[in-house]
């Protein structure tokens, strides 16, 4: 869309950056509007501080080098936590992925972020993401369980199917993340494989729970 | 058949119907657990669905599984096959055009995967069916160019031309050429008027199988104008071991 087309009686250097509000993603022309409009109000000083910190992102940021997150320097902060059990790779679909795993505090391992999934009709295959970096990391004997986060729809199974088949001869023992019902859902309404996969996990009532990553 | 992530927790969806060809709409809070859609509106589902006018696009109002082909889901190459099969179903509807015939054959199609031992047979009658169905079925019982009866020898198939070529038309012309064995050719013409069941329980030679799948894939590319995407990965998966990065999982 053309900077004339959202904006077309707004001064040039506020259509710029209505413009470059509506390319990020979720927000539409009138957000843009909204946005823009908020920080001409915004004190100088605040504004400053947002454009310093939009561009420190851009300059410090980079792939850390063990498991591709987000990070500093080329290492991102799990890999740089030396108690963090290197036994056990999560692996997740991107970098939020690990920021809402890490937000349970019930995973002390460490993570391998593919950057993507792998989606046959969208042209996206296994040499679009980062599959051989993490095959890079299983050599040695160091890595004992691969634990396959990715989301439990079609393009996050067959990703997950994919790594599995690649991962089996390694010896390595693979899992993924359960599925079931979601807490606060209603039972009506679930899907039929929602459902059947609660009731093949199904846990019992009269044995303790076994701590997060205990065999 | 596609979607993408919008919004907060929104999907775009693109949704191929009966009655009005492909539909794009949107799931609002799609992405959230305790969504009431989510579940329902993977990819590759059979659903009933409600749709509410919006502005530019429809909201899904209300949904429910027909069926979610479950099987697709926890076998790697019907996967891929699902979603080569419904990458050509898209390819072959437009938004707003009604085509029954082709949505009952996808839905077929994705039922029978479900069960099939033999994934990729059952990909090949599905791409003769959709050519049938479309009004490009393939010539393939004299020569395409001179109408000659074709001999039981090898031959070449041409996209452009819609058909075998014998051995005297194949000479001149810029046509892309496609090798077409006695027993390829064979195997073409039974995709015809084959059923499911029938294209399960037949055993084709591996060169004849592969020769086929070639030509009717040079056929569909040249019909559709496009490439079809989802091939590079359904290539892969079929390879035995998987040949990408073979130097990285050799034990040892």
């Amino acid at each position: 869309m053309t900077t004339s087309g959202i904006a077309p009686s707004a001064a040039p250097p506020v259509a710029r950056l209505i413009e470059a509000f509506h390319r990020l993603p979720g927000i539409g022309p009138k957000g843009a509007q909204r946005l823009t409009y908020y920080l001409i109000r915004m004190p100088r000083q605040e504004a400053e501080e947002l454009a310093q910190a939009i561009l420190s992102v851009k300059d410090r940021i980079t792939l850390c080098r063990t498991c591709t997150n987000i990070g500093e320097g080329g290492e991102c902060v799990v890999c740089a936590d030396l108690t963090r059990d290197r036994s056990r790779i999560c692996v997740v679909e991107e970098p939020l992925d690990v920021a809402a795993i890490e937000r349970t505090r019930a995973f002390r391992g460490s993570y391998h972020v593919l950057h993507g999934v792998i989606s046959p009709v969208n042209g996206v295959g296994p040499e679009d993401l980062k599959v051989r970096e993490l095959l890079e990391r299983l050599k040695g004997d160091q890595v004992q369980e691969v634990i396959l986060a990715t989301n439990p729809n079609l393009e996050g199974e067959a990703t997950g199917m994919y790594l599995q088949r690649l991962i089996a001869p390694l010896g390595i023992r693979v899992s993924r993340l359960a599925r079931g019902l979601p807490s606060g859902s209603d039972l009506e309404y679930a899907d039929d494989a929602t459902l059947a996969h609660a009731l093949e996990a199904r846990t019992r009532l009269d044995e303790p729970r076994p701590e997060p990553g205990e065999e | 058949m596609r979607q993408r992530d919008i919004g907060e927790a929104d999907r775009l969806l693109w949704v191929i119907t009966p009655d009005r060809g492909i539909v794009r709409c949107t799931a609002r809070g799609a992405r959230k657990p305790a969504s009431k859609l989510g579940g329902h509106i993977d990819l590759l589902r059979h659903v009933t669905l409600s749709l509410r006018s919006g502005r530019s696009l429809d909201h899904v109002s209300q949904v429910e599984t027909i069926s979610g082909f479950r099987e697709l889901r926890s076998d790697l190459v019907k996967a891929s096959v699902g979603s080569y099969v419904a990458e050509l179903a898209e390819r072959f509807s437009v938004e707003g055009g009604a085509n029954p015939p082709l949505f009952r054959l996808l839905v077929s199609a994705l039922g029978r995967l479900e069960s099939s031992a033999r994934p990729q047979s059952l990909a090949r009658c599905f791409e003769m069916r959709l050519l049938s169905l479309s009004g490009f079925l393939p010539e393939l019982e004299v020569c395409v160019e001179c109408g000659a009866r074709l001999a039981e020898s090898p031959h070449v198939f041409s996209s452009e031309r819609g058909g075998i070529l014998c051995p005297q038309c194949r000479v001149g012309g810029g046509d892309v050429l496609v090798p077409a064995g006695a027993g390829t050719i064979k195997f073409l013409r039974f995709l015809r008027t084959a059923d499911w069941d029938r294209v399960e329980r037949i055993g084709v030679p591996g060169e004849d199988f592969r020769q086929a799948g070639r030509v009717l894939r040079a056929y569909l590319r040249y019909v559709l104008d496009h490439s079809i995407r989802s091939t590079a990965f359904l290539d892969e998966v079929s390879r035995r071991p998987v040949s990408k990065f073979v130097d990285q999982v050799r034990p040892g």
